[in-house]
């Protein structure tokens, strides 16, 4: 309840910031030597909030469906998408990790590497797998692997941490226990790295959200809220709260991500709970 | 047959590179059946390297260790002993009696039985109420019961304890001595008990085992008898005596017979 609240009270200061911003920037936007260090505050600019709210509620072209429900559709589109990145990545990184953390030799092999494929810019990288699309799988899935691609980076590089988190006398217990390798990863291993796992999944829940918007813009994928901010940002002129819309979506899909990434951490984390110590 | 019987037993840590430490030299030790002996010594004697030695968690560089007639590696591969360390090291995911489940679940106990056995260890620490918290809720002296309960619940013949009530206060760790005591005449276990305190160790010991430094090595072993291992113990000037004792023989200064 009370967290609820504190979400409106965020939504109404980011509301009242941007109405405050427009109410007394100027419209041309403050230049200091050349640069311009404040947007422009015109309507062109930056629409009132109202007016976004309103351009929702009307069709998308003249006799068409309402814009609301053109970017929800292609939201759940994207969504669809970052969910099938995430679980890939999330695995490709899980894996990854556990190979590392058992081989001292593929660490040190493969590490640079996992580091180096994210410096890797993703505009260099869509064009080479764009062409996986409609021939080995569907466009759509070739989207889903540049947002895995993005997203099992932190998953590989939290739960190789996690998995060493143990200290030596939790993996000495294991071994006086005659717990092999596989029995202290599981018992041991796998449950002290859910600490540095489920931060780790919110960056990859973030990532493949980028991963998913740039990726349908860069391989130029239908139906996703990336394509739609394209497609929208072309008619910014004429129609700017058009835009806004789509980005709205996109800030909403990345906060519906956000919000089932923690989701998952509940059921796993209940000794984590605020408790008082007893003292006997 | 003795519980575990240390012979000639050397222990150099990175062996032929600069940073090499000679841990142990020739270090022979044997501990009887229900016996009670404590390592004292001063920091770096290699009082934990020989308990660790006893525990198969590293090998000897030369010597044998033999605990309960087996050779140490089997013996630990057959869960022949329960150990413990300074830090309680509680799994903080599991409750307290999912934690003292633990070495029954790894030897494959049906869940009926290893919960009855938890149970019933969890009540001879005395935490019986505590079974379903889990270790971030209790204090440190209630985690360190809880890991000595975890010790005990595969019923080892042989209990290895490294400075197990090293962090805690004085009255605590006066009562786990007891309780302890109490546990070990009880379940007949014999126990190898770590320590830096002379007091604890002697309270403790039917036998207190001192160690020196650089190399470490065995220097003197003093059998303890005590009318009573209780609060009349702690002020029996037997007890005093036996400090006595053991404060010499860690200094170096001649040794008095034993009685």
């Amino acid at each position: 309840m009370r967290k609820a609240l504190y979400a409106l009270l965020g939504l109404a200061v980011a509301a009242a910031l941007w109405e405050g911003y427009k109410a007394v920037g100027s419209p041309d936007g403050t230049v200091l030597f050349g640069v311009r260090v404040l947007p422009r505050a015109d309507d062109l600019s930056m629409p009132h909030l109202w007016t976004v709210a309103e351009r929702l509620g009307r069709p998308e072209i003249t006799g068409g469906r309402p814009v609301w429900i053109v970017v929800l559709n292609a939201c759940l589109f994207t969504l669809g998408i970052t969910a099938a990145g995430f679980v890939i990545g999330a695995l490709v990184g899980l894996l990854l990790a556990v190979a590392m953390e058992r081989f001292r030799i593929v660490e040190r092999g493969l590490l640079p590497y996992v580091i180096l494929s994210q410096t890797v810019p993703l505009v260099a990288l869509a064009p080479l797998v764009a062409g996986w699309g409609g021939t080995i799988m569907p466009a759509w899935a070739v989207v889903s692997v540049i947002a895995a691609y993005l997203a099992f980076f932190p998953v590989a590089v939290g739960m190789l941490r996690g998995l060493q988190s143990p200290p030596a006398s939790g993996v000495e217990l294991m071994r006086s226990y005659a717990a092999g390798w596989w029995r202290t990863l599981v018992k041991l291993r796998l449950p002290s790295a859910l600490p540095y796992l489920f931060p780790a999944l919110r960056l990859a829940g973030a990532a493949a959200v980028v991963g998913a918007v740039v990726g349908e813009i860069s391989t130029g994928t239908r139906g996703g809220v990336g394509r739609l901010i394209i497609e929208y940002s072309r008619e910014a002129t004429s129609d700017p709260a058009k835009v806004y819309t789509a980005m709205l979506g996109a800030a909403l899909l990345g906060l519906v991500v956000a919000g089932l990434v923690s989701l998952l951490e509940l059921p796993l984390m209940r000794h984590r709970r605020h408790v008082e110590v007893v003292t006997l | 047959m003795s519980a575990v019987v240390v012979s000639s037993v050397t222990k150099i840590f990175n062996k032929g590179r600069p940073d090499e430490v000679a841990a142990l030299s020739d270090v022979d030790l044997t501990v009887g059946d229900g016996e009670f002996v404590s390592l004292i010594g001063p920091s770096g004697c290699g009082k934990s390297t020989l308990l660790r030695l006893i525990a198969d968690l590293i090998p000897p560089t030369t010597g044998t260790v033999t605990v309960a007639g087996k050779g140490a590696g089997k013996a630990r591969k057959e869960q022949a002993y329960g150990i413990a360390f300074q830090q309680a090291g509680l799994f903080e995911w599991r409750t307290v009696l999912r934690n003292v489940e633990l070495p029954l679940e790894l030897r494959g106990t049906a869940k009926a039985e290893r919960r009855a056995r938890a149970e019933q260890m969890l009540a001879l620490v005395g935490l019986a109420d505590f079974a379903g918290h889990y270790p971030a809720q209790l204090s440190g002296g209630m985690q360190q019961r809880v890991a000595i309960a975890r010790a005990l619940a595969v019923q080892p013949p042989l209990l290895l304890m490294d400075e197990p009530f090293g962090a805690l206060d004085e009255m605590t760790r006066e009562r786990l001595q007891s309780e302890l005591l109490g546990i070990c005449a009880k379940t007949g276990t014999s126990t190898v008990f770590v320590t830096h305190s002379i007091s604890e160790a002697v309270f403790l010991s039917d036998r207190v085992v001192v160690m020196s430094a650089r190399p470490g090595r065995i220097t003197a072993s003093i059998t303890v008898d005590l009318p009573s291992r209780d609060d009349a113990g702690r002020q029996s000037p037997a007890f005093f005596d036996k400090i006595t004792e053991v404060r010499q023989a860690l200094r170096g200064t001649p040794v008095k017979a034993a009685p």
